[in-house]
């Protein structure tokens, strides 16, 4: 697959010129509000006494801004923003894309660097109010209660889990042996999937008496201080044959 | 679009969209304008997300299933992080580094690191003209700044380290790449197919003496260093006296390993160790004290069980350099004052020159102490220009092994003619150098002592060294030493202790004898305790 990775180069080769602008964050909220095909304003080039001006005009409709919590807030965006125009001097920057089919693409080269500015007014004075108001609200708030809480622990003659417990140990019995063949049948078959195991996992799998089962480990594996942590069983050599995987079953004679 | 025409300004309107469906998500890739890259330039390029950190999935040890893997490891493993607590990041793929390729395997690679918190106060966005003439602008979702990626080969950080204590004494430092590059040849070959292409012509140059060659100048390798230096100090730029440098680098080689491990043990070189040091084959002795002062001592240790025979081979090869160098150098350190026989380790190296120019200088003052200790040099050294050293040399084989019995001996000898109350001269021969044994042994760790050789030429002293006890300016005076055997038992070690060279101003001898004068004025009481004679006084 070449696709993958292959970066497609025509942006650059067409040397597409963009531009990257800084767009305050109010801003760009508003943006995210727009409808229809996206339309947010208009941008005015104009050229000044031999100075280019740029400057944004945000649409009428977006400039509502929307506050957090209920009421409105009764500020709007401004709705003049010039454009600061930076030059790209230290930094070659190039733009590209990413589909979500991971296909990557280079757009263009960034020939003109600006900054989005509002120009200020009341309204853009009264949005940076709120803003702040907002910030410095504390993320955390104490709040007195009145009433002691009294609903999370009370004592109990015995907890519902203790006792489903007992029921389930009493359900089980104690567990009984079967015949040995079974049981190492079981045991093959279980170190088929993991080389070492530890006892408390064997007599989970076997559902055996610990002693029993101990008993037929004896014969056909090995008790392990590993240099790990803990003590593991694993097969003898001779009734082992791992080979990424496979093992043959080894018949023990009884 | 809309066009407006002003007095003097002309400006025209575009609409501005933000589309809002993009399935395109829009990143920054950052160049720095001194790498001069240029985009248009590239014919093909490939980009993939660079995923070595992906090592949090557990990858270490245990592969899946049967061999080698234990039952419900991985749950075990995850319970116990848990329990101390221990965090492991997410591994996400947006936020790994770009690895870039550009004009295939042979072009240029680049390493794209995402730069962080672009997106908290303020948003970017791409403004690109449509045909329509209105403006797009869609946001920028990440920015990376990607940096070339060194294809040569760099110095891992140990090596780094290495290189930089090194520093002041490397002079060719394209050696430093190549004993790299030889190094993994040996190692693995395949991977120095590669590096052999590039490097150019440097690398031609010296693959072919890459061989046998070993650059290297270090001056601290004893050996033929002086050859080597000078050899590679002058051909450092060219490559052609190849087959002259071929033997001597070829084992400047084997020497500069050893030293590797051997300088690792011995010393840290901490950077202001070399300063001012002076870059010849003689740096041995200018270099710092404490390299000296430590060689020395180390060496010293050892030689003392060594034979002379030993000490005469291992060093034979490099008497020859030494000797000149260390003449000069000998005679300052003598004329310093009575340093540790430790320090003369380096002039026993030398031949009977050094040894009997020490002589000439030296009139039997503390030097008989370093005599004493020098015998090492063998006795195809005899020829010596004193009496003194000739003497000595005949004596000299056989005293090592009887030093430290005779040492003993001769201060209870010295104690026994104290109570005598020979006469002193008379005593002198056979007590002052037993005298000065006393000293030697208080002041000494390695005692060689040779017992009739310094008596020939010490016995002018000890009565003018009697006659003048210079009891003037500090300590060794009869009121001094009753004051000590007053205050508790000595034995003549302490009391010798008591009253070191340095402080008094005497001469080890002199202060023998001006000891031994005393306490036969003084007649102190004697006792045995722990089977040494004690002097002690009860007023």
């Amino acid at each position: 697959m070449s696709e993958k990775g292959e970066v497609d180069l025509t942006g650059a080769k067409q040397n597409t010129g963009v531009w990257l602008v800084k767009v305050p964050k109010y801003l760009s909220q508003q943006w995210a509000k727009a409808s229809g095909r996206g339309e947010v304003g208009k941008l005015r080039i104009g050229k000044n006494q031999g100075k280019a001006e740029v400057e944004f005009t945000l649409n009428e409709d977006l400039t509502m801004i929307d506050s957090l919590g209920d009421k409105p807030s009764g500020v709007q965006a401004p709705r003049d923003h010039p454009f600061t125009m930076q030059t790209v001097g230290g930094q070659t920057l190039a733009v590209f894309t990413e589909t979500q089919s991971e296909r990557i693409s280079l757009e263009g080269l960034v020939v003109q660097r600006a900054e989005c500015r509002p120009a200020v007014s009341e309204n853009y004075m009264k949005l940076k109010r709120l803003q702040i108001e907002e910030l410095s609200k504390p993320v955390r708030l104490s709040q007195q209660l009145e009433k002691a809480v009294t609903t999370n622990y009370k004592p109990v003659a015995n907890h519902s889990y203790n006792l489903e417990y007992d029921r389930k140990k009493k359900e089980e019995g104690k567990r009984a042996r079967v015949d040995k063949q079974q049981v190492l049948d079981m045991l093959f078959s279980a170190f088929e999937k993991h080389q070492y195991y530890n006892i408390k996992d064997l007599v989970d799998i076997t559902k055996q008496p610990v002693s029993y089962l101990k008993e037929i480990l004896r014969d056909i594996g090995i008790y392990n201080v590993k240099g790990t942590h803990k003590n593991t069983w694993e097969l003898k050599p001779e009734y082992r044959h791992y080979q990424g995987g496979e093992e043959e079953e080894k018949e023990t004679d009884d | 679009m809309a066009s407006l025409g002003g007095s003097s300004s002309s400006s025209t309107e575009y609409i501005v969209r933000v589309p809002k469906n993009t399935s395109k998500k829009y990143s920054i890739m950052a160049f720095n304008s001194g790498d001069k890259v240029n985009c248009s330039s590239w014919t093909q390029a490939r980009m993939e997300r660079d995923m070595s950190n992906r090592r949090m999935y557990g990858v270490e040890e245990t592969e899946e299933g049967a061999a080698g893997s234990e039952f419900g490891k991985k749950q075990r493993e995850e319970s116990r992080r848990k329990k101390f607590g221990i965090v492991t990041r997410e591994f996400k793929v947006e936020d790994q580094p770009w690895i870039l390729k550009v004009n295939g395997k042979a072009g240029k690679r680049f390493k794209g690191t995402k730069k962080g918190g672009i997106t908290e106060n303020a948003s970017y966005y791409i403004f690109t003209q449509c045909p329509d003439g209105a403006f797009e602008a869609f946001p920028v979702n990440g920015w990376y700044n990607f940096v070339p990626q060194a294809k040569h080969r760099t110095l891992t950080a140990e090596e780094a380290e290495e290189e930089w204590g090194r520093r002041n004494k490397v002079v060719n430092h394209f050696s430093i790449m190549l004993q790299r590059r030889l190094r993994e040849q040996e190692r693995g070959p395949d991977d120095d197919d590669e590096e052999g292409e590039k490097g150019g012509k440097k690398k031609k140059k010296k693959g072919g003496r890459g061989g046998d060659l070993r650059i290297h100048d270090l001056e601290d390798d004893l050996e033929l260093s002086s050859d080597e230096s000078d050899s590679s100090g002058g051909e450092d730029g060219d490559s052609k006296p190849k087959k002259k440098e071929g033997d001597v680098k070829g084992k400047g080689k084997k020497k500069k390993k050893k030293r590797g491990s051997d300088s690792e043990a011995n010393e840290d070189s901490d950077d202001g160790d070399f300063e001012g040091l002076e870059v010849d084959y003689m740096s041995d002795e200018s270099s710092s004290e404490e390299e000296v002062g430590e060689e020395k001592a180390k060496s010293n240790k050892e030689a003392v069980p060594k034979g002379i025979d030993e000490a005469s081979e291992s060093e034979e090869e490099s008497e020859e350099e030494k000797q000149n160098e260390e003449e000069g150098k000998e005679e300052e350190e003598e004329e310093e004052g009575k340093k540790t026989p430790v320090q003369t380790k380096k002039k026993r190296d030398s031949s009977g020159e050094s040894d009997t120019s020490e002589d000439s200088d030296i009139d039997g003052e503390a030097a008989s102490a370093l005599f004493m200790v020098k015998k090492r040099t063998p006795p195809k050294r005899g020829g010596g220009r004193g009496s003194g050293g000739s003497s000595r040399t005949g004596s000299r084989p056989g005293t090592p092994s009887i030093d430290s019995a005779s040492t003993s001996n001769t201060l209870r000898a010295a104690a026994s003619k104290l109570e005598q109350g020979k006469r002193q001269v008379v005593g002198g021969s056979s007590e002052s150098p037993a005298a000065k044994r006393l000293k030697m042994e208080s002041s000494s760790t390695a005692v060689t002592t040779q017992s009739p050789a310094p008596s020939g030429k010490s016995t002018p002293q000890p009565p003018s060294g009697k006659s003048t006890p210079s009891s003037s300016d500090v300590q060794l005076t009869e009121e001094a030493v009753r004051r000590y055997l007053i205050r508790k038992p000595m034995t003549t070690k302490d009391l010798l202790k008591k009253f070191q060279t340095k402080r008094t101003g005497l001469s080890s001898e002199q202060t023998v004898n001006v000891l031994a004068q005393i306490l036969k004025r003084l007649n102190p009481e004697r006792k045995n305790v722990n089977d040494k004679m004690h002097f002690y006084l009860t007023e």
